[in-house]
């Protein structure tokens, strides 16, 4: 009998951890370490066997423990706006105090910043990397506006480059298949992820399941573990009761509220349930294409927030019919500017939110309820 | 053709624009920096605009494409590198011959006179570098004055003089950020009994520190190296290299304090600021964060500035 779903994530997330402060006790790490963002090309650095971490995800694991008010006020002594990326402001508070809940993580040998997601990233990576002194390699993604022979000429020249400086680093030589094996590995995790998904729509999942169980897509997309562990929530939930369709359907547009116990706001939805969200389908990377660097090119030039508007509006248009919602709650995340447009186009009421996915404090809990009256009576 | 340009990055070369400076029309967007909601409000509303071209570097300028993805105008959105190395000239190359076609398919004109074009802009920036490396002995304010006044002139009608008014002196000071839209700061600062000696904002050194344009060989691919080659900002995410050219003219010039001009919600300048300050710490140089509401912000921001003269 294979391994529950629990029991794989706590077995990805010893792996993940393994080298935090809290666990390590004073062992440096056995490999080279890379802090990424959470769009990075990771299969190249699994194949050159360095270590890689994802300080975004830790600032929502910081603000589930509830500990990032303190992290905030510390990062603005640091000079740091807080009209910026909470991630940012979050981590770089754990940083200067030296504190969060699993331990500090292990001290990064280069910072790798990619901006197929937004521009906040690589400026916060120039910040770590005057922290850390330690090389800043920044992967830069036309996306879908550019004309796509020069964007995959530019970006091919620089996954290139970014091979050859991490067989620098690391003292390996990129084995072609083993690159070709982990690409594999991740487009399975992808369909494996995507047939977990669609079932939200379908049977009576807890949308927490969902918003916790994406991280893994995110840090651990190229692992064959991932894979298996979402075949497991595929099995577990497909035993789920169908939805309760009495109930009405919602869209959850934007980012989990990391520091809410349930990720969402279940307070304010009362008589409704969470049929969709955009957010745990952004890491369903495309990997098209016949060749290595043709399906890295793919698969991290177009992700969502890289794409023409218009791509993105028929993308949620059709993410939103298929879901059956009749509503979406849409949040304008004062950390992730880059998503306020996605919601420009969608045909369907929506309760618009004010709020930060780590800083409780941006959430008017009041207004918001009124704001999910009103949208519930318009339905 | 009227077309409004949001930033330095837009090759002049290709042909003229009028650089958005202010606008004081309805808010498209909160959240955004002011400035871009200014320049979406002003591409859509005003009817003397034809057209609009901007980069893809910052957020608030990454989203411009989608605020403005329904407009009729011309719109084009230009590709600026995030890196400088070959492969970013040559991808820039092909975006700047993009533009030029872009222009000329959609205004039906030809815009064959690049070279010249380049010619002057090089010719232009040679004189204006010599006035910036003349600053401590001139009014900044008159120099400011100039810059803003080339920005909306066409390039063939623009004069830069050899001279500028000499200036009060003062206390040495460094501006950084973006003042297109507070013109009057430098009075302010000025008469304050400071000096403003060196600067980092966009419409200065940015605007004539880009290295001449070759005018022989391929003309796009010498407009990319030069502006990638140019003093960065921070969108383009080096802030290494900012800090270490300004750290070294600070020394140089013997600065006293740092004033840091930045707009509301922009990011690329709030995360330079964090690091900014600490480096200036770390040479006992005080520093001096004002924050721009929108374009059309027009608070006074006497009693900051009087108090940092005291202070430094």
């Amino acid at each position: 009998m294979g391994l529950s779903s629990l029991q794989l994530q706590a077995k990805l997330m010893r792996e993940y951890y393994r080298d935090f402060s809290k666990y390590a006790k004073g062992k440096p790490p056995a490999k080279k370490t890379a802090w990424v963002t959470a769009f990075t090309p990771v299969e190249i650095l699994e194949a050159l066997d360095i270590q890689y971490i994802y300080p975004e995800s830790y600032a929502a694991v910081i603000a589930a423990s509830g500990r990032e008010q303190t992290l905030l006020k510390e990062s603005e002594l640091q000079a740091l706006c807080r009209d910026c990326c909470s991630y940012a402001c979050c981590i770089e508070g754990s940083l200067a105090l030296e504190s969060a809940p699993r331990g500090m993580p292990p001290r990064p040998d280069v910072l790798i910043a990619t901006n197929n997601q937004c521009n906040t990233l690589p400026n916060w990576w120039n910040i770590l990397a005057r922290r850390y002194g330690v090389p800043l390699i920044v992967v830069d993604y036309p996306g879908e506006t550019a004309d796509r022979q020069s964007a995959y000429g530019y970006v091919t020249a620089q996954h290139m480059d970014l091979i050859k400086r991490m067989e620098q680093l690391s003292g390996n030589e990129l084995d072609d298949s083993r690159l070709a094996e982990l690409i594999e590995q991740s487009r399975t995790s992808v369909a494996a992820w995507e047939r977990v998904r669609k079932l939200l729509a379908a049977r009576e999942i807890e949308p927490t399941l969902l918003f916790d169980g994406i991280s893994f897509l995110i840090t651990s997309r190229c692992k064959p573990e991932t894979a298996e562990l979402y075949e497991a929530m595929y099995d577990e939930f497909s035993q789920l009761p169908p939805a309760n369709k009495s109930r009405k359907g919602i869209y959850w547009l934007g980012y989990p509220l990391w520091y809410h116990e349930k990720r969402y706001l279940p307070e304010i939805l009362d008589g409704c349930r969470i049929c969709g969200s955009n957010y745990i389908s952004w890491w369903s990377l495309d990997y098209a294409g016949d060749t290595a660097m043709e399906q890295l090119f793919s698969a991290y030039n177009y992700t969502f927030l890289n794409l023409a508007q218009s791509t993105k509006d028929a993308r949620l248009g059709e993410d939103i019919r298929r879901s059956g919602a009749a509503g979406a709650v849409t949040l304008h995340n004062k950390s992730c500017k880059c998503d306020f447009v996605s919601a420009r186009n969608i045909a369907i009421p929506q309760a618009e939110l004010e709020i930060d996915m780590i800083d409780r404090t941006f959430l008017d809990l009041g207004q918001a309820k009124r704001q999910m009256d009103v949208l519930l009576e318009n339905l | 053709m009227n077309i409004l340009s949001f930033s330095g990055f837009v090759p002049a070369q290709i042909c003229d624009t009028v650089r958005f400076i202010q606008y004081r029309g309805q808010r498209n967007i909160p959240h955004y920096c002011g400035y871009a909601a200014d320049f979406i409000a002003q591409v859509l509303d005003d009817p003397q605009v034809d057209g609009c071209v901007f980069p893809r570097t910052c957020d608030s300028s990454r989203v411009l494409a989608s605020y403005l993805s329904e407009c009729e105008k011309f719109v084009y959105r230009l590709h600026i590198p995030a890196r400088r190395d070959e492969a970013a000239i040559s991808f820039l190359s092909e975006n700047i011959r993009g533009y030029k076609e872009a222009v000329e398919s959609y205004y039906d004109v030809k815009l064959d006179d690049i070279p010249a074009r380049a010619k002057r802009i090089n010719e232009r920036n040679r004189v204006v570098e010599r006035l910036y490396a003349a600053l401590p002995e001139l009014s900044y304010s008159a120099y400011l004055h100039m810059l803003h006044e080339l920005l909306q002139t066409p390039l063939r009608e623009q004069t830069v003089p050899d001279s500028l008014p000499g200036g009060a002196g003062g206390k040495p000071v460094y501006l950084v950020g973006s003042t297109l839209c507070a013109a009057d700061l430098p009075a302010l600062i000025e008469g304050a009994g400071m000096n403003i000696v060196g600067d980092r904002i966009t419409e200065s050194k940015r605007l004539f520190s880009a290295p001449p344009v070759p005018l022989e060989g391929d003309i796009y691919e010498g407009i990319a190296t030069s502006i990638l080659q140019n003093n960065v900002s921070p969108t383009q995410n080096d802030f290494a290299f900012i800090l270490r050219e300004d750290m070294e003219e600070i020394r140089r010039k013997g600065v006293k304090g740092v004033i840091f001009v930045t707009q509301k919600y922009c990011e690329p300048y709030d995360y330079l600021y964090s690091v900014y300050r600490k480096a200036m710490d770390e040479i006992s140089v005080p520093t001096l964060k004002l924050t721009l509401a929108d374009s059309a912000d027009s608070r006074r921001f006497d009693a900051a500035i009087e108090t940092f003269a005291d202070i430094i």
